[in-house]
């Protein structure tokens, strides 16, 4: 991309790299390369040394031994900054955009285009920023402030923006946690044409079928060491699997839904409700002791059906009965008090109460119920996390007294998921119950979820993710348009129907609905 | 594994030396066993360099002129754990003592106190229902009924001191020998540290300014509670009013003029954060006393008031700054 010719495809290499935080190395001399016009997936649980390793050919982390070399010649790292210099590029999911400033200021950020006296060109700007987007293939508005945009919008903007900065190199780090299906797709097609251009690419993620889609090397990680590597050809989805957890996969994963007791209760009943301009006359109904899935892709609707049941939205019409009680819900002490919990897409914004600790945050939602006498003892809560911690696995390194943004995403996703088993509820809400998960910590999310389902607790899955839907659920309602299009039992329907049901019902819904 | 994510990145290698071993305890006490030490220290140096410091008469006088800062700051800790600002306290307090003077003429204490008690619910009920009825920021409507209580506080008085014509007893009385300021100063910290701690309304402020959002969603109701903390808040300076004004058997508009931000400052000298969620009423505690000792000594060593703010100031850097070279090493 720098226009000169370059003697060879790029090739950046990291040999024996070492790192230690605070006496204890976590890395243990791991050698991997990245070539120009390949993908090489990192595959590896949270904690593995895969985004650690990422990290010094980044400049984020200092190496403790081994060196980076950058077609052969060894290069010093020191700093995100020489890094960048080199054209190796990151983007984290962590976003690191200016939200108070429009698409195009951040697509120039510390570049702005400057006029002759010396004022920001804005004029420029709006064209540069036009082309990049067009190049791409990205419908943004230049003008729009970036806090504004959805997740997916502000993640394609992040990766806009490093292709804007001539990176060579590209590191995605979980790039789709939050994207929808034709998101992905439209990632995907970035990255195969930054192949084409000769660029590398580092891909790093948990989720195997986008591995088999995109890469062509794999490259696992285990407790700080590789544990294989090779082309993509090479490996079935059950050997990376397999590489990653270091374990026979649990068996009972992939049949959740085989044999469990007869739906009871229905504790939610929804039937003709429409929110304009989010959703139309859906029925809906979730009995005790089943999961149900609402599957879509971002924007269709369900996120916002979900919140209304929980009382974040008002409908406009349609009735609305929950645990047996007709009447919407208000407000979320409403709904907590009706029975209903809620788990909330954005763990950190949302679901966390980031500075307190794990067992405050398992109880939070039973404060009124634990009061005595008018007061709270902080011991109710230490028996919170006592009574929880086994029986979902939560492992930190602290306790209950741990502060629980410092716990790892899949034990913050069991700690807000515990909150409202604690507080008893009949129905719980989920939206995107494993995003940012990694795979051991996701396997004990749906154990748990199958179990008290099991005990009577109705469940509602909001998912874009195909592989959860299929896995947990037993029922399947695809959602398209703010319109139920289809409905599955478990079992009843595959992977490449769910993915046409809500991508060709788009298109139906835009022709019959005008 | 996991604690890989968290940990930072430390210098040096195996084999702990002397400072990594200073470092491991530095971080792992709690920042007010750090607040305790600088308020020892100072006290410790004081008292070697002057002879007065450490008498019972100084020490009576170090906690008289604390108590009223003491006592705005306990709601203002809370505040601040919820995310909010009460910049009005003091212009409040003024308010309060001139509205004492006006009617306590020769009527019973019973109803001075009632009327100050009155007039800062009124002012602390508005700034809570800007706040937590409209959605506008704290530090914003604060920032106005700052202004607009010292002025009212001016119209009433005229822009003049009044003497308060009846007595007001029972704030100079003692209770076993100790000032009544002083005592209502240890009741009311004491009375906050056990919210705090016990009970649903003091965790709530904890969460709400932890995730405003999350609090929400786990079904805490923000808009009573932040409600009910700048009723808290007007109450306190009401008291305070009342008491800066039978210290002196008279009321000025022009009374607790600053005092907002000395409020801030022992609140955040005491560890609170900024951005809500982390605070004692504890480290309030020690960042009031360490303040007043500071001013105190300082004045017993005839420093001139400029130095002396210089020093506050510099004190006030210097402790947070500690914190974060706390928190930078790891600590919690």
């Amino acid at each position: 991309m720098e226009g000169q010719p370059d003697p060879g495809p790029l090739r950046v290499a990291g040999r024996g790299l070492r790192k230690s935080f605070g006496g204890i190395e976590v890395l243990h001399g791991v050698d991997l390369e990245a070539v120009g016009g390949r993908v090489l997936a990192l595959l590896g649980e949270n904690g593995a040394g895969k985004s650690t390793a990422v990290k010094i050919l980044a400049g984020d982390y200092r190496r403790d031994g081994g060196e980076i070399l950058v077609n052969g010649e060894p290069v010093i790292i020191r700093s995100p900054r020489d890094a960048s210099d080199l054209g190796i590029r990151v983007i984290y999911q962590e976003f690191s955009d200016a939200p108070d400033l429009t698409v195009s200021e951040n697509l120039s950020l510390g570049n702005l285009p400057r006029n002759r006296l010396g004022l920001v060109d804005w004029a420029a700007m709006r064209r540069d920023a036009e082309a990049i987007l067009d190049e791409l293939g990205i419908t943004l508005d230049p003008k729009a402030i970036v806090g504004s945009l959805r997740v997916a919008e502000r993640q394609i903007l992040e990766i806009a923006r490093a292709l804007a900065g001539d990176a060579r190199m590209l590191i995605l780090d979980e790039p789709t946690s939050a994207l929808t299906i034709e998101e992905t797709q439209t990632l995907f097609s970035f990255i195969r044409q930054l192949k084409a251009q000769g660029a590398a690419v580092i891909y790093i993620t948990h989720r195997l079928d986008e591995v088999e889609e995109i890469a062509d090397d794999v490259l696992v990680f285990r407790d700080g060491y590789v544990v294989a590597e090779g082309p993509r050809s090479s490996f079935t989805r059950h050997d990376m699997a397999e590489a990653m957890v270091g374990a026979k996969l649990d068996e009972t994963v992939a049949s959740l839904h085989a044999d469990h007791a007869e739906p009871g209760q229905p504790m939610l009943e929804l039937s003709g409700v429409t929110l304009e301009p989010f959703f139309e006359n859906v029925d809906l109904t979730v009995r005790s002791g089943e999961i149900v899935a609402l599957f879509g892709r971002l924007g269709c609707g369900s996120m916002e059906l979900a919140e209304s049941v929980f009382g974040l939205k008002r409908l406009d019409s349609g009735e609305m009965t929950v645990a047996g009680v007709e009447g919407q819900v208000r407000s979320p002490t409403a709904a907590a008090r009706r029975g209903v919990g809620f788990v909330p897409v954005d763990r950190k914004e949302e679901g966390l109460l980031t500075v307190l600790s794990v067992a405050e945050n398992l109880s939070v939602a039973s404060w009124s119920l634990l009061t005595r006498m008018g007061l709270l003892s902080p011991k109710a809560s230490l028996k919170v996390y006592e009574r929880w911690q086994d029986r979902l696995a939560i492992r930190g390194t602290r306790g209950a007294r741990q502060v629980v943004s410092t716990l790892s995403g899949g034990n913050q996703q069991k700690v807000v998921l515990g909150r409202w088993l604690e507080r008893d509820s009949k129905l719980l809400v989920m939206a995107e119950p494993t995003r940012g998960v990694d795979v051991g910590a996701r396997a004990e999310i749906y154990r748990v979820l199958r179990g008290f389902a099991d005990e009577g607790l109705a469940i509602l899955v909001v998912s874009s993710d195909i592989e959860e839907v299929l896995r947990i659920s037993d029922r399947i309602m695809v959602m398209s348009r703010g319109v139920v299009v289809a409905e599955h039992p478990a079992g009843g329907v595959d992977r490449a129907q769910l993915v046409r049901e809500a991508a060709a019902s788009h298109y139906e819904a835009a022709a019959t609905g005008g | 594994m996991s604690t890989t994510e968290t940990d930072y990145p430390q210098a040096g290698s195996a084999g702990e030396t002397l400072a990594q071993r200073a470092s491991r305890l530095f971080i792992s006490v709690p920042p007010e066993a750090v607040l305790l030490v600088v308020l020892l220290a100072m006290g410790g140096w004081f008292w070697n360099s002057s002879e007065v410091f450490m008498t019972t008469i100084n020490m009576r006088n170090v906690l008289l002129s604390v108590s009223v800062l003491g006592i705005l700051a306990a709601p203002s800790t809370l505040l601040l754990i919820s995310g909010n600002f009460d910049l009005s306290i003091a212009s409040n307090a003024a308010m309060c003592g001139v509205a004492v003077a006006m009617v306590a003429d020769n009527h019973s204490t019973a109803l001075a106190i009632f009327v100050a008690v009155i007039a800062g619910l009124l002012a602390g009920a508005l700034n809570g229902l800007l706040v937590s009825g409209l959605g506008i920021a704290s530090i914003i409507v604060t920032l106005g009924t700052f202004q607009a209580y010292r002025g009212i506080a001016r119209l009433m008085a005229n822009g003049q001191t009044i003497r308060l014509r009846g007595e007001i007893d029972f704030i100079t009385d003692r209770i076993i020998g100790i000032p009544t300021q002083v005592v209502l100063f240890i009741i009311i910290t004491a009375i906050t540290m056990f919210i705090v701690r016990y009970t649903r309304f003091g965790r709530a402020v904890y969460a709400i300014g932890s995730n405003l959002v999350a609090a929400r969603l786990a079904g805490i109701r923000q808009r009573p509670t932040v409600f009910v903390l700048f009723l808290v808040s007007g109450v306190m300076a009401a008291l305070a009013g009342l008491i800066l004004a039978s210290q002196l058997d008279a009321a000025s508009p022009n009374a607790a003029t600053g005092d907002e931000l000395k409020v801030v400052a022992a609140v955040i000298l005491g560890g609170a954060s900024l951005s809500g969620g982390r605070g004692t009423i504890i480290g309030t505690l020690l960042g009031v006393l360490i303040l007043g000792v500071l001013q105190n000594g300082l004045t017993l060593l005839s420093v001139t008031s400029f130095w002396r703010d210089v020093a506050t100031g510099t004190v006030l850097i210097a402790a947070v700054g500690l914190d974060r070279v706390r928190v930078m090493l790891g600590g919690q």
